[in-house]
């Protein structure tokens, strides 16, 4: 739980979009830098990650798209969470994003947004910042 | 990951490879020589096939020209298939969308963010006809990518579509996937176990492959998906050994059914990945029909005819880059360089764009036109087997061979392809070789121009990229909708209730589910019923 010292992070994916080598690779490089990992893998809901993000106490909640349903699911998880008052909680999306929907994910309040090719230490260190933000330091 | 400085520094100080191995880890020597190879000189078309399975190859006829298609709604995607046979495409090759491959119908509350993004949506007889309309059946060939429970239900649609064209079904040319294992990106119990249980769906397989031989003479009843497995990371060696223990659990099924190995091992194809790495891939290829051949000869006494080694061929579309997308372009051709000098039968050149989206027309038609200047310009065509008697390639070859031998008899040892997937050992091997991959491009051991070495930071895409229409979604979901309410109920529950029991008894479903689709009922449904029969249900959070 929180207090332990480590960021928290839910690693999913929605729908169903099966490729999964983005969000292994990048799930186990967090764990190496230290991060708590909560691996939720394939086939997830809107409903599922927020019960999840609630029950774990995560500070992030990670998603991979590679088929484009980004733009579709991300609004019903940011809806959810608002509904669920989940504000602390930030958002992290991964995967095949056409650049035109980074500046429409950003505006719905999505922090990162990281398409292939992205070096690991920037992620890393993307996610280490966010977490950091509402954990007033407790992290790093 | 090492920094671009240092990258640029070795460089400077003289370029060359950050090290000998190939992508699968074998070293290279400074070079190779007579000695190094041992095998006796081959001549194509002749066993083991080597050289190739022909032995005039491309100077009779070229590889098929066969680019995979599908998105959006039926007449979407048939619009598109058209439009690529204008344009030089001389096969067809489709995709269902992701509801579709799993057996949902565009109506399914599960479909809702999915429908027709990486393939075609189809949930209805009605929808198969668009699909297939005004494509001549039984003069081109089509190649169905789809796993049971969807493969058989889309080859009954397929066999009925044709039936109402006046195309006998002796006549239809093509290929019908089947393989339960990896068409969902990579053969992973997570990916495949969730929407349909696996043993129902191997047996579901093996129905539709009977019924081919029986009745489809010209129809392939079996393509190995070694691509999907392969985009997962795994190297060459794997993606042989995996491929190659996979078929012949298939083929110990099909013989348990009584049938004849020389009535079907003929029509058995794969489907293979081409990397970057020119040697390693050309020399697998190569391999891989030399170990066909001798497998099917020795372990299961086939006549030369089933010895032939059949593949497909995809250029990586994990080794493409979201960086300088243009770059992909160059990639693409030297991989299809590759699967036209290791003597493939079909190819699909991934579009340089599928870092981003879809392929656009103009990049699907830009994929044709690379394999053309391949076929027409460049003269690799005019000779068989170019490559063949090179100390390298031959060398390489062997070394392919007894490296995918030796990781078969492990994956025998603990009870063949089927076994180890089931046991989670697949799974294992996947992972370890995905943070393996990825490990080395983030360590620089591997360099990826634009990614890990020539980046341009700050870089702006200016491509075109595939949109779909926002609409299309929601026009499938009220369409199947209706469709559900305008019909025949009473048929339609009659012919699932015999589906039903027939399941039930063990014995092949696949004239059942035929009578199914006949009556109206849809491809969710049909799948449904699959599932009810081994009281399955969805997993999904």
């Amino acid at each position: 739980m929180k207090g332990s010292g480590k960021p928290r992070i839910i690693m999913a994916k929605f729908g169903l979009d099966g490729h999964s080598n983005g969000i292994r690779i990048v799930s186990r490089w967090l764990q190496d830098a230290g991060f708590e990992v909560i691996y939720m893998g394939l086939y997830n809901t809107a409903e599922g990650i927020i019960k999840a993000a609630r029950e774990e106490d995560v500070d992030i909640i990670g998603c991979s798209f590679l088929e484009g349903a980004h733009m579709f699911f991300t609004k019903k998880l940011v809806a959810l969470a608002a509904r669920n008052k989940l504000r602390h909680v930030k958002f992290a999306i991964g995967g095949v994003i056409p650049p035109d929907d980074i500046h429409k994910l950003k505006k719905m309040g999505i922090k990162e947004v990281y398409t292939p090719g992205t070096p690991k230490d920037v992620i890393i260190s993307g996610l280490k910042a966010l977490a950091r933000k509402d954990a007033s330091g407790v992290y790093n | 990951m090492t920094g671009n400085a240092e990258i640029y520094n070795a460089y400077l100080a003289g370029e060359k490879p950050p090290n000998y191995k190939t992508w699968s880890g074998i070293e290279l020597k400074e070079f190779y020589g007579a000695d190094d190879v041992s095998q006796k000189p081959e001549t194509p078309g002749e066993y083991p096939f080597t050289r190739g399975i022909h032995r005039d190859m491309y100077r009779k006829r070229f590889w098929t020209r066969r680019q995979q298609s599908g998105f959006g709604a039926p007449e979407e995607s048939n619009k598109r298939m058209k439009f690529l046979l204008k344009e030089g495409q001389t096969g067809l090759n489709l995709n269902l969308d992701v509801p579709g491959e799993l057996g949902l119908d565009a109506d399914h509350p599960l479909a809702e963010g999915d429908i027709g993004l990486v393939g075609t949506s189809l949930s209805t007889l009605e929808d198969a006809e668009q699909l297939f309309q005004d494509l001549p059946l039984d003069k081109i060939s089509t190649t169905i990518i789809l796993a049971p429970p969807s493969s058989a239900i889309l080859m009954a649609m397929f066999l009925l579509v044709a039936r109402k064209r006046g195309i006998p079904e002796t006549d239809l040319i093509g290929t019908i996937m089947n393989d339960s294992f990896a068409q969902l990106v990579g053969p992973t119990l997570e990916a495949v176990e969730r929407f349909f249980p696996i043993d129902a769906s191997v047996r579901l397989g093996i129905d539709v492959m009977e019924y081919c031989i029986k009745h489809m003479p010209k129809w392939n009843i079996l393509n190995i998906n070694a691509y999907n497995m392969r985009e997962t990371g795994i190297n060459a060696i794997q993606e042989g050994a995996f491929s190659l223990s996979l078929v012949g659990d298939y083929i110990q099924r099909l013989l348990g059914r009584g049938l004849n190995i020389d009535d079907f091992a003929r029509r058995i194809a794969f489907f293979s990945d081409m990397h970057i790495d020119f040697l390693e891939e050309i020399a697998k290829i190569r391999a891989m029909r030399r170990l066909w051949a001798g497998m099917l000869k020795e372990r299961f006494g086939a006549n030369d005819a089933s010895c032939r080694f059949k593949t497909a061929i995809q250029t990586s579309g994990l080794q493409l880059t979201a960086q300088q997308p243009l770059n992909n372009i160059v990639r693409a051709t030297i991989q299809t360089l590759a699967a036209v000098l290791a003597g493939t039968q079909s190819i699909h050149t991934t579009s340089y764009d599928e870092g981003y989206a879809l392929p656009t027309e103009e990049s699907h038609k830009l994929s044709i036109r690379i394999q053309q200047i391949i076929g027409y310009e460049t003269g690799v065509t005019k000779t068989v087997d170019p490559l063949g008697g090179s100390y390298a390639v031959e060398s390489l070859t062997a070394k392919l061979e007894q490296e995918i031998v030796s990781l078969m008899r492990v994956i025998e040892d603990k009870g063949g392809f089927i076994e180890c997937f089931k046991r989670g050992w697949i799974d294992e091997e996947v992972n370890r070789a995905r943070y393996e991959y990825a490990r080395r491009l983030e360590t620089g051991e591997q360099v990826v121009v634009g990614v890990n070495a020539f980046r341009e930071e700050g870089e702006e895409t200016k491509i075109n990229i595939f949109r779909l229409p926002g609409d299309m979604p929601a026009k499938r979901r009220k369409y199947v909708r209706n469709y559900k309410k305008n019909r025949d109920r009473v048929k339609v529950k009659r012919a699932l209730d015999v589906l039903l029991d027939e399941a039930k008894k063990g014995v092949n479903l696949f004239i059942p589910i035929l009578e199914a689709v006949e009556a109206r009922a849809t491809l969710g449904e049909i799948s449904d019923t699959l599932r009810q029969a081994e009281n399955f249900k969805i997993r999904i959070g």
